[in-house]
């Protein structure tokens, strides 16, 4: 398989804005009469993390009397656990209020987009579902890295934006300076930036009337065929799954038998429901319209965000645009925790646990794919592949608390393509899945484009941190006089490595990134076996850049060495590549394991305390004449080395 | 005090209080013994050492006079249990000589009796055969802190017929002596030596342990000097271990203490074994050394898998496959009249009892007979333990003679790994 299209943030997709918003211009009063009665105003609220956009949509709801105080519960849009603890929406939803300016009605659909980077095409999805954003910042934070991603993202997608400034009552708020910045970095003119309190609902009305005035109406129908764009899908025990859709073209009824054009399915519609915020079934949804439908669609895997829905009787000649297969880019292995690391949880520890888990899971999350692994170390497991190292610790996270699994991860790893002496190329994301070396061309590995938003005092820092991790400096630009912005192209494997954390310390957290991949490129990238006693142990084989070859390998026989029991004899860890030796490390044999006392009343104690070792051997991995426990491979695959 | 017994008993479901323990006499039942030793504990220590796991405590109420009339019925109930004259008696604790002179020489007229060796007094080993009504010899020990060892003590020992004695030294350094939390003067060694010699008890054993955190190969060669110097008939040297539930363990666990390194203490154990052999001493099991012929007898029946009596709190014994630990606290064990409650017992399957012959047999150095591996490996998982034999045998870890399977000497120091395969 070639690998997909990069999606860039700074490279608007054109194509996009001129399919969807064909034909309406801001506030064209010519076309306004085509439309409905009721005036439509599609929008989403864009944002760098914790910035308030959570309860900027509360008080939205609120302000057009669809939720009443007594009603609103805190950020009522996300509704899982973890969005709120997390503070980050992973599911996107669309509520329906209404909002009266200058007489007229408007109707006014709010659709909720995933709040982070590794869900960017999600984001993208949903942004084309709108003709304009909310993008909101932080007063006393400022631009910060998804600011800048998510307003691109809108941009390019044509949406008009709506600037505003959150957090004014803070006493740390600076909104003159903040209002700079956006002009500074994004364009967007300083003095049209909004003041708001959404806490203390401050400069919401006058939000919701710059909605009605300011965003462009939705394009009329350019076809009486039915085209509705899918953004969002979630995963209902009672219902199935939910279909989120924006209809551009025509309209839907329940009982319509509809095509996915996508993928291809016909299902039948069951109900349509819009939210405002409470559900509320409708018999139709017409052209500019948001809401969702059933269709006894049993699992995520069988809907895909970006696909057009068509009448299956009079299907649309062509989907609409931008549709793209989920990409996994990081993967991981999750095993069942064994022995000591279950205890006293209450979590199932086995493989048929982990199992059911995932596949439960999958059905509410499709954008994480999963095979059957069996490590000769570890046993059976699974291989998973997810969006992004986000993805990854929400879906672990997942696992452990909705599914009940105590769940060991392996260190991830990015997916890799590799060209052939016989001129074909072949994924892999394993390292034990790489060819012979004597048929690979070349190995090539995703980049991404990075974007740092820190103190000017750290950006040398920053550069030495990108260096390092064989970036290649872009560009470097003020967003004010004490912050900029870094642009560095790096592979991805760099950034699952310990990168994240390095800048937040470097900033001492005031530091914050975004990437997106944009290409895949070839580098001196080799695979290291690790053998042990000249075994080699494909499960802790790893591949990585020539030149921090040797460092790794060193890392991960430190860890061996610690972990493994010395034994009878010495033992030898190795790391090699192809035949070469690049670093050794050697385990001394084993002086005494002798039980020097055993008399009369030890001796039920003393058996026992030797069948304990004769069990754990047995638990062990044989690799040649060594023994490994399950822990020490764990304490080597496991994350951060 | 020792509280972890109490703890583990408490933890023991449907155990409370002790209602629900049955006594020894109980789980004898219908076993056929054939007790061969006894082994009685005193509990009494004037301090508790941080490395020791024995049941012992400081006692803060006299209760030596309760204890020894709860010994000496105790001691009346075993004799109907034995079928002939015992071939060893020991006396541990504790500190047995931490009994008052008087009560100590009850005691042991009370232990005397029992084995079948008559009223009399008994002289030193040369005169056992003569005395005896067996032709066994017979081996009465007592151990003591050399602290306790006055010209009083000594006389009661001998006079009550004890022909042996062990003596816990550990070290003649007082910084390592400091470290294990012992509290004797290490000159008071030679001079209990010199007290039991002149009441003719001449077989005399030293423990000395190794490796105690802070020591070098110097410090510990320094101490088998000092300890040859003495010309004890008999040496135990041990590799200090680090039991569970013992100060000492704790204080390893939070990083106090720092065991010495692996290395180190098995070049000390070679040193012990080059050095003792070289002065003429057999080395006869993994921690033990003798003069001669002066092998503990006692300690060879547990590693004969033999069956001895207990008596005492916490003490355990065997009876050919039952093994059991008497109830470990002293007011439970006076209360429980003449059968101690039992507090673990355990009545070995087959399979167990010829793992754990394996585990205690190849021991000692000379290790087990070949007609008596035969035997065992002629029972269930048999074909197990002869491939792990033959495993080891290639290995170069065990050695096989005409006449004899053992531990090959220079894998004594990693025997576990043998052992555990023998299970």
């Amino acid at each position: 398989m070639p690998p997909r299209r990069p999606r860039s943030l700074l490279q608007p997709q054109l194509q996009l804005r001129n399919e969807l918003t064909y034909g309406a211009p801001i506030l064209s009063p010519a076309r306004t009469p085509i439309l409905a009665a009721v005036q439509i105003r599609n929008f989403s609220i864009i944002a760098h993390i914790d910035h308030g956009k959570s309860t900027l949509a509360d008080r939205l709801l609120q302000a057009t009397h669809a939720v009443s105080e007594r009603q609103a519960r805190a950020q009522f849009l996300d509704s899982m656990d973890l969005e709120r603890e997390r503070g980050i929406t992973i599911k996107a939803s669309a509520v329906t209020v209404h909002h009266t300016f200058k007489g007229e009605d408007f109707e006014l659909n709010f659709i909720d987009t995933p709040g982070h980077v590794d869900f960017a095409y999600e984001v993208s999805r949903a942004l084309s579902a709108c003709e304009g954003a909310i993008l909101v910042v932080d007063s006393t934070q400022g631009v910060q890295a998804q600011t800048v991603a998510n307003a691109y993202l809108a941009v390019g997608g044509g949406l008009e934006l709506i600037p505003v400034i959150n957090k004014i009552d803070l006493p740390a708020a600076d909104p003159d300076a903040v209002a700079m910045e956006i002009e500074q970095v994004l364009g967007l003119a300083a003095e049209d930036c909004l003041l708001v309190s959404a806490k203390s609902g401050q400069g919401i009305n006058e939000l919701l009337d710059l909605i009605c005035q300011k965003l462009p109406a939705p394009r009329p129908s350019v076809t009486d065929k039915l085209r509705a764009l899918v953004f969002d899908a979630k995963y209902d025990d009672y219902r199935g799954v939910v279909v989120y859709l924006r209809i551009f073209d025509g309209k839907l009824r329940t009982g319509d038998r509809i095509r996915m054009m996508g993928t291809g399915r016909t299902l039948s519609v069951t109900e349509i429901n819009r939210y405002t915020p409470f559900t509320e079934r409708v018999k139709e949804l017409n052209t500019a319209q948001v809401g969702s439908i059933c269709a006894s669609i049993r699992t995520l895997a069988d809907v895909r965000v970006g696909d057009t829905v068509t009448l299956d009787s009079d299907p649309a000649d062509e989907a609409l645009p931008g549709y793209e297969e989920p990409m996994q880019m990081v993967f991981c292995d999750f095993y069942p925790a064994t022995g000591g690391e279950s205890e006293g949880t209450g979590k199932r520890a086995d493989f048929e646990g982990l199992r059911e888990a995932v596949e439960k899971l999958h059905i509410n999350d499709a954008s994480f794919t999963f095979e059957v692994q069996h490590s000769e170390a570890l046993g059976f497991g699974f291989r998973c592949g997810f969006l992004g190292l986000l993805h990854m610790d929400i879906v672990q996270e997942r696992l452990e608390r909705e599914g009940g699994v105590e769940v060991v991860q392996t260190a991830p790893t990015v997916s890799y393509f590799i060209d052939l002496t016989d001129g074909t190329s072949i994924e892999i994301h394993n390292p034990a899945d790489l060819p012979d070396p004597a048929r690979i061309k070349a190995i090539r590995e995703p980049i991404v484009k990075l974007e740092i938003i820190c103190p000017t005092e750290n950006i040398g820092d920053l550069i030495r941190l990108c260096d390092a991790r064989r970036g290649t400096f872009k560009t470097q630009r003020f967003v004010s006089e004490t912050r900029q912005i870094l642009d560095y192209e790096l592979p991805l494997a760099e950034i699952i490595y310990d990168f994240y954390d390095k800048l937040k310390s470097i900033t001492r957290g005031y530091g914050t990134m975004d990437y997106d991949i944009i290409c895949y490129r070839e580098d001196r990238l080799v695979k290291v076996n690790i053998l042990v006693n000249n075994e080699p142990v494909e499960a802790l084989s790893l591949i990585c850049h020539r030149d921090s070859a040797e460092q790794r390998s060193r890392n991960i026989l430190t860890k061996l060495r610690k972990q493994i029991d010395r034994h009878q004899f010495e033992i030898a860890l190795q790391a090699s590549i192809g035949g070469r030796i690049i670093a050794r490390e050697s385990i001394k044999a084993m002086r005494k394991n002798v039980t020097a006392k055993c008399y009369g009343g030890d001796v039920s104690r003393k058996r026992k305390l030797l069948e304990k070792q004769k069990a754990g051997k047995k638990r062990m991995k044989q690799i040649g004449q060594v023994s490994i426990s399950q822990e020490a491979f764990m304490a080597v695959l496991d994350q951060g080395d | 005090m020792a509280s972890l017994p109490i703890l583990s008993s408490a933890a023991r479901p449907g155990a409370a209080a002790g209602a629900a323990r049955p006594t020894v006499e109980r789980i004898l039942q219908g076993a056929r013994p054939s007790f061969r030793a006894a082994y009685a504990h005193v509990p009494f220590c004037s301090h508790k050492c941080h490395y020791c796991d024995f049941y012992s405590f400081v006692d803060s109420e006299d209760r030596q006079e309760r204890f020894v009339i709860r010994m000496e019925s105790e001691c009346r109930a075993a004799a109907a249990l034995y079928q002939a004259p015992l071939q060893s008696v020991f006396v541990g604790g504790g500190t047995p000589t931490m009994l008052r002179p008087n009560l100590l020489a009850r005691t042991l007229s009370a232990l005397r009796e029992s084995a079948g060796w008559g009223a009399g007094v008994s002289a030193g080993p040369g005169e056992q055969n003569a005395s005896g009504t067996s032709s066994q010899p017979r081996e009465f020990t007592v151990e003591a802190n050399p602290d306790t060892v006055t010209e009083e003590v000594a006389r009661v020992l001998a006079e009550s017929g004890v022909n042996r004695v062990s003596m816990g030294c550990q070290s003649f350094h007082p910084h390592l002596l400091k470290a294990l939390e012992r509290t004797h003067n290490p000159e008071s060694v030679p001079l209990a030596v010199e007290r039991l010699r002149n009441q003719g008890i001449n077989n005399i054993n030293l423990d000395l342990i190794f490796a105690i955190p802070g020591s070098s190969l110097a410090d510990w060669e320094a101490d088998l000097q000092a300890a040859l110097k003495l010309e004890p008939s008999h040496l135990s040297c041990y590799g200090l271990v680090y039991e569970p539930n013992t100060p000492l363990f704790l204080r390893r666990q939070t990083g106090a203490v720092l065991p010495i390194e692996e290395d180190l203490e098995a070049s000390m154990y070679e040193l012990a074994r080059s050095t003792l052999a070289s002065a003429g001493y057999g080395h006869y099991e993994i921690s033990n050394w003798s003069r001669g012929e002066q092998r503990c007898q006692h300690n060879l029946v547990y590693w004969d898998n033999g069956d001895w009596f207990a008596h005492g709190p916490s003490a355990s014994g065997h009876a050919s496959g039952i093994r059991w630990k008497n109830v470990p606290r002293l007011t439970d064990w006076l209360e429980s009249d003449p059968w101690s409650l039992v507090q673990d017992v355990e009545s070995l399957a087959s399979d167990a009892r010829t793992g754990e012959a394996f585990m205690l047999g190849l021991r000692l150095i000379g290790g087990m007979e070949l007609s008596r591996v035969a035997e065992l490996l002629a029972q269930p998982g048999g074909a197990r333990r002869e491939a792990a034999i033959a495993e080891a045998l290639s290995s170069g870890l065990l050695e096989r003679s005409e006449s004899r399977l053992r531990i090959a000497p220079h894998a004594l120091l990693v025997s576990d790994s043998v052992l555990c395969t023998l299970l």
